[in-house]
């Protein structure tokens, strides 16, 4: 479990986070939702040890932050929204690299390359690879030291549709490695997607800290969403499409969506009644309309 | 953990060709070039003077004169007087009249120093005719005042003993352009260094690093290794270029005079300074291109006031003062100590220690300045 209590953090007079509490529990996918600067960023860094606290405690698996930042490193991981690697080297160097820098076991290799399907493309140069591939990489590194909690800094920004669904799928599955995932989009139906529980900030302040079902149901509605495979023949339809992959509809207007994706040979992969827009609830409470 | 970082930055180096071309073969060609184009320069062969003489007098005099200057090595006489440097015309009654004066005509592109030496060269013909013949005048008179005047030496060869001052060999333009294009190659590590810097810092892979548990020392010493080792392959190539490859070129080899021990003493401690300088620049940029701007001006500074373009004894004194500011004067002075005037260890020790304290110096602001840009994201 991930403990914050009372977190701020200041850059000169700017106060980065204010007060900040908020608890992760072990083994599931916790969304970090906020505008740009509302503070993620430096949630990340201070849970990386990347950039220290000033006021307050945060404690990473029993480990006080203060005294344990170097054990707390090896227990966890960031995929940084950069593509954090060495292009000039080719998948496997790059891999090797990572894989000494932190002691990585064989193991633990062969499961980050099997999780981001790379196996084809060990011996290609990284700058050559597509930028699906390329965050699969960036991901791949981040999974070698075989961590309790891994953070993942928007990592589907710049990447394809068939790409990111892909990406996202691969992130539920660390669940069922007994991953503990923090993951920040800017994209609210990713996070509807894949997580578990959600806390929204903003200028440095939790808002909300929920899970997704409350958050969710809390608001029902007669909305649906529909989520299918990546076609692109949908953006020619008359449908709304709030990303590449997810449709939302109301009931009165369901069936004949629907037939509009059979007729196009659309495959369905999802369809949930009484959902509403997570986007919606966002603007909401945090005043951003 | 340490030989997969050295190991990484010899990867990205080797697989930079811009970055090997200026660390190998642009210091190579500036030897070549430099050490061929400054050969006359730095001769220590006899100065060579091509003349045209016209011989108006026909006496016994003017003979004499031409004989003299036939015999001299300094003095090729040519039958075209268009292709002479020096015309040389011997007046009609240049004997019999003291008065008259032999008259030079001289292309435009000789400069007023060689004129002063191919004057004072001839003279010394001419004056010795002269004694010759004042020597057959008095004779009837005094044989002793004869022999005296006969006697005379006018060549100043014998007149002066030439030593060195602080140096028993004579340089050649090998051994002045070796030492200086090795310097400045050196200082190009800026180029690949400063741009993996760069792109690392700027996709987070530094901070990825640094979640690792990697320091920012140990990323400073990992990323030093395999430069130092380039500096030192550098050094021995290029000293290999002047001892092998210029004398194909009808231009003296490179002499290494002094220690080896002096020389690995020297280069290691010009490439600290040089790590040191390109990791400064590479931490406080903000672009791989702003890091090659100023990378590449500041080297052509150093290079430009520390003796690298312009050897520093031809500077005015001012000047010399200036270029003692330049790492690279320190380096250059090191090298010059060593080839020309056989140094030992002892001798360069002083350079060795401000080159290594100034790349320790910059070495420790620069990881400052990059744990602040790391823990503020930059």
């Amino acid at each position: 479990m991930i403990k914050i209590s009372n977190v701020s953090k200041y850059y000169g007079d700017k106060k980065a986070l204010d007060n900040l509490s908020l608890e992760i529990k072990e083994g599931i996918v916790f969304g970090l939702l906020g505008v740009n600067g509302a503070g993620k960023t430096t949630i990340l860094s201070i849970l990386n040890g990347l950039v220290d606290l000033d006021e307050g405690n945060i404690e990473v698996f029993g480990l006080d932050i203060k005294h344990h930042k170097k054990d707390i490193k090896t227990i966890s991981s960031i995929i940084p929204q950069h593509l954090a690697f060495y292009e000039n080297l080719s998948v496997e160097e790059n891999l090797d690299f990572f894989s000494k820098i932190q002691k990585a076991t064989k193991e633990n290799y062969n499961r980050a390359v099997e999780i981001n399907s790379l196996s084809p493309f060990l011996k290609q140069r990284a700058s050559t690879l597509s930028g699906g591939q390329k965050r699969r990489l960036n991901i791949a590194i981040g999974l070698l030291n075989n961590p309790k909690v891994i953070y993942f800094d928007e990592p589907t920004v710049g990447v394809d549709p068939k790409n990111r669904n892909e990406i996202l799928d691969s992130i539920k599955n660390y669940k069922n490695l007994g991953l503990t995932v923090v993951y920040t989009s800017h994209y609210m139906t990713e996070i509807e997607k894949i997580c578990d529980e959600v806390a929204i900030i903003s200028d440095g302040k939790l808002v909300e800290q929920n899970s997704l079902q409350n958050l969710l149901s809390n608001k029902l509605s007669d909305n649906v969403s529909i989520e299918v495979i990546y076609k692109d023949i949908l953006k020619t339809l008359k449908i709304n499409l709030i990303d590449e992959t997810t449709i939302l509809t109301t009931t009165n207007e369901l069936s004949s969506i629907l037939e509009l994706l059979n007729s196009n040979e659309v495959p369905i992969k999802q369809i949930r009644y009484g959902s509403t827009n997570l986007e919606k609830h966002f603007l909401e409470i945090t005043g951003q309309h | 953990m340490f030989l997969a970082m050295v190991k990484k930055e010899f990867l990205l180096v080797l697989r930079d060709k811009h970055a090997l071309i200026a660390l190998f073969i642009m210091p190579a060609i500036f030897i070549l070039i430099m050490s061929i184009a400054m050969r006359d320069q730095f001769s220590t062969k006899n100065i060579e003077f091509t003349l045209y003489i016209k011989d108006a007098d026909k006496s016994e005099m003017s003979r004499n004169i031409l004989q003299n200057i036939s015999k001299d090595k300094n003095f090729i006489i040519l039958s075209d007087k268009k292709v002479a440097q020096f015309v040389v015309k011997i007046p009609r009654k240049y004997e019999k009249n003291s008065k008259n004066t032999i008259k030079l005509t001289i292309q435009d592109s000789i400069k007023n120093d060689q004129i002063e030496v191919f004057k004072s060269m001839l003279s010394k013909h001419v004056l010795s005719a002269r004694f010759n013949s004042m020597a057959k005048s008095v004779k009837k008179y005094s044989k002793k005042a004869s022999d005296t005047l006969s006697s005379l030496e006018v060549s100043t060869d014998k007149l002066y003993k030439v030593k060195y001052n602080d140096s028993k060999l004579i340089p050649n333009s090998t051994q002045q352009s070796v030492p200086a294009w090795i310097v400045f190659g050196m200082f190009f590590i800026i180029i690949p260094m400063s741009t993996i810097y760069i792109n690392e810092r700027k996709q987070n892979t530094l901070a990825r690093l640094n979640s690792m548990n990697v320091s920012i020392l140990a990323m400073t010493i990992s990323k030093s290794i395999p430069y130092l080792i380039i500096n030192q392959l550098q050094v021995w190539i290029m000293i290999g270029v002047g001892v092998f490859l210029v004398p194909f070129f009808d231009t003296p080899a490179l002499e290494i005079n002094g220690s080896i021990g002096a020389v690995f003493a020297i280069s290691v401690a010009l490439s600290i300074a040089a790590i040191g300088v390109s990791t400064l620049i590479a931490v406080s940029a903000s672009s791989s291109e702003q890091a090659t701007t100023i990378g590449g001006i500041l080297n052509i500074l150093f290079g430009a006031i520390g003796g690298v373009m312009v050897p520093k004894f031809v500077m005015p004194e001012s000047m010399q003062k200036i270029a003692e500011l330049s790492p690279m004067s320190w380096g250059l002075d090191g090298f010059l100590d060593i080839f020309l005037k056989s140094a030992d260890i002892f001798v360069v020790m002083d350079d060795t220690i401000k080159l290594v304290s100034f790349g320790l110096l910059s070495l420790i602001l620069s990881m400052i300045i990059l744990q602040l840009r790391i823990t503020k994201g930059l």
